[in-house]
């Protein structure tokens, strides 16, 4: 192979990554080169996606005044809000809904042993839209002091109660004698999946005018609308799971030789599988109950970063993250611009870009992957 | 040494290992072997802690039940029969793998005993390659490579280690059946032990100093190889008529893995 085709495609047999010596099938160099470049992404990322947007507030100007301590009345009211509490609150909630929905189809994909899982699959997607169209249609009949107290906090609520509570049952369908059948799960959740929609369906049948509105954005998904009151709620549990799923990482390596072997390898196997499920439950759940359905690459992510830097979680959970952020904010800053003043619904970008590239990517790589 | 104490193994409700007793000590290999559906894998599975089992299992004294999954983990490893993996490993990570408890998982000794590793199943070179472009046999060979790395050391803090293989050369040509078998007897000869179930007979009496023949579930005969291979512990168990070291008749060319040289 000449010097040309290994850095056209430096991921093809006998490459230079792949090659003979002491270092041969040692991709944690690379691994470690990518996961920099991502940070550096993703600072970027945040940061354009604060400077920009369908307004000519200038996210400069407001920080710089605010350093320099000059006078209010220098800088309009109306940049300030624009910067502060609808730019900064949606670039970084953006970010960590990114960051969620890719890492967990990382671990989904790990823990069933299978490239094409994602978070949908335990139940999430399914239950989180089931609590959401429960409140909005059903909601007027709870009492009056418990929405009160909920706010604008009822729908986001009850599509992580509703989430979460269908992946705990599925958890619990699939576990007998201590051992969880993660095979059963799948397929109990398809099961789920169904009577979950032909619940939803009943309430839509029942569901008024103004409901049925309520109902069809927030399936929609979107980015727009968030705000710090929103982050707190959201942020905080995506946070958490970001920070604990990378403890999962050997584990997740060893469970891909199988679960057996996962154990003979000293991993607390039943342990593992709890821990995965409940953070893939609890980040996919916040983030959808804020988001709506944005449909985004939790298989495509991790698939593209597999091929890069392979499949060690160590390496494959961080990376998915800082990807999957970036991408959403990218996607984000298209919709809101593309058309502006007025916006794309993010999954309508997301889907054009990712699907035909997704395919590119499946083609190239067919041989390889015995598809 | 591993006892296992009148093991009973039940599957789904039916039972599929009755009582079985068995003792496989510091360098020594166990072989275990029995027409298929006998049990000789759930033996070995039960003896691993992997599945729910009745009766007593204590390695070194011991009991399995008692120990956490990584106090296992560096006292026994296990190859298992078959491997399928859905994503694109290297063999490096995949040997890698084996290397994450006690005390190989130091970052200064992995590189060294994966390439020792791959060296001891024939892989020297084969780094670089993803595994699932491997055929069978070089498949099942990583595989011993990472269960090897694993419990690297046949002693540690004084105590012997085991391999426990599941038709480790199954896959393999004669002499990769050969090499891997020699590599268990090193194995027990660094002081380790070894349980291996083995479907190659030639090979069972050549290289093990215990042979286990289990017939529905149950024990049929132990012992030595020289004393436990008779005529009629073949029909026992096998339910086929054979002749211990008897010629077949002439014109049928036959090879015996004992002549192998070098």
């Amino acid at each position: 192979m000449s010097l040309n085709d290994a850095v056209r495609n430096p991921f093809a047999r006998g490459s230079l990554l792949m090659r003979s010596g002491a270092t041969a099938g040692d991709r944690t160099a690379i691994a470690r080169l990518t996961l920099v470049v991502l940070v550096i992404l993703s600072a970027v990322a945040i940061a354009l996606s604060v400077a920009t947007g369908a307004s000519d507030a200038s996210a400069v100007n407001v920080i710089g005044a605010l350093l320099t301590g000059a006078d209010d009345t220098a800088l309009s009211m109306r940049d300030r809000i624009i910067v502060f509490d609808i730019r900064m609150p949606r670039a970084l909630l953006g970010f960590l809904i990114g960051a969620a929905l890719a890492m967990s189809g990382a671990v989904m994909q790990g823990l069933f042993r299978n490239p094409l899982a994602d978070p949908g699959l335990v139940g999430i997607s399914s239950g989180a839209a089931l609590g959401a169209v429960l409140m909005i249609v059903l909601g007027s009949a709870l009492p009056a002091g418990v929405m009160l107290a909920l706010g604008a906090y009822a729908l986001p609520f009850a599509a992580f109660v509703g989430g979460l509570l269908t992946t705990l049952l599925l958890y619990r369908i699939a576990t007998r004698g201590g051992q969880t059948s993660v095979a059963t799960m799948l397929l109990a959740g398809i099961a789920i999946a169904a009577l979950a929609g032909a619940v939803t369906g009943i309430l839509i049948y029942m569901a008024d005018d103004k409901q049925l509105r309520d109902i069809t954005f927030w399936g929609l998904g979107s980015l727009s609308g968030m705000t710090w009151v929103k982050l707190f709620a959201a942020g905080p549990i995506i946070l958490i799971a970001l920070l604990v799923v990378p403890f999962l990482s050997r584990g997740l390596n060893a469970i891909t030789l199988g679960e057996a072997a996962a154990f003979h390898m000293g991993v607390k196997v039943q342990r593992l599988k709890y821990t995965a499920v409940v953070a893939v439950a609890g980040a996919v759940g916040a983030s959808v109950a804020v988001s709506g359905g944005i449909g985004f690459g939790g298989i495509v992510v991790p698939h593209l970063l597999r091929i890069v830097i392979g499949p060690d979680h160590r390496y494959l959970l961080p990376a998915p993250a800082l990807l999957g952020g970036v991408l959403m904010l990218g996607a984000d800053m298209l919709a809101r611009t593309l058309v502006a003043p007025a916006e794309l619904p993010i999954g309508i970008i997301t889907a054009l870009a990712g699907a035909p590239f997704f395919l590119w990517v499946l083609l190239r790589d067919r041989t390889r992957n015995g598809w | 040494m591993i006892t296992a104490r009148n093991l009973t193994v039940s599957l789904s409700g039916k039972t599929i290992v009755h009582g079985v007793s068995l003792q496989a000590k510091a360098g020594a290999l166990t072989a275990i072997v029995g027409p298929n559906g006998s049990g000789k894998t759930t033996t070995l599975k039960a003896i691993a802690g992997e599945l729910a089992s009745k009766g007593d299992i204590a390695i070194n004294g011991h009991d399995i039940r008692a120990l956490e999954p990584w106090q296992l983990a560096i006292k026994r490893a296990v190859l298992p029969q078959a491997a399928t993996i859905a994503f694109p490993f290297t063999v490096r990570e995949i040997v890698r793998l084996g290397l994450t408890v006690g005390p190989n998982r130091h970052a200064e000794r992995v590189d060294a005993i994966t390439a020792d590793a791959l060296a001891a199943v024939d892989l020297a070179g084969f780094a670089g390659r993803f595994y699932q472009e491997l055929s069978g046999g070089e498949q099942q060979r990583v595989q011993l490579a990472r269960v090897l790395s694993q419990i690297w050391e046949p002693m540690l803090d004084g105590e012997p280690c085991f391999l426990m293989l599941d038709e480790p050369v199954s896959a393999l040509d004669i002499r990769h059946q050969l090499a891997i078998m020699q590599l268990a007897r090193r194995y027990c000869e660094g002081g380790g032990g070894v349980i291996a179930v083995m479907h190659d007979l030639n090979l069972t009496a050549m290289f093990a100093d215990h042979m286990v023949m289990m017939k529905g579930g149950r024990i049929e005969r132990a012992g030595p190889p020289v004393e436990v291979m008779t005529d009629d512990a073949m029909e026992a168990v096998f339910g086929c008529r054979m002749r211990i070291n008897g010629v077949p008749a002439a014109g049928v060319p036959f090879v015996l893995p004992h002549t192998a040289s070098a």
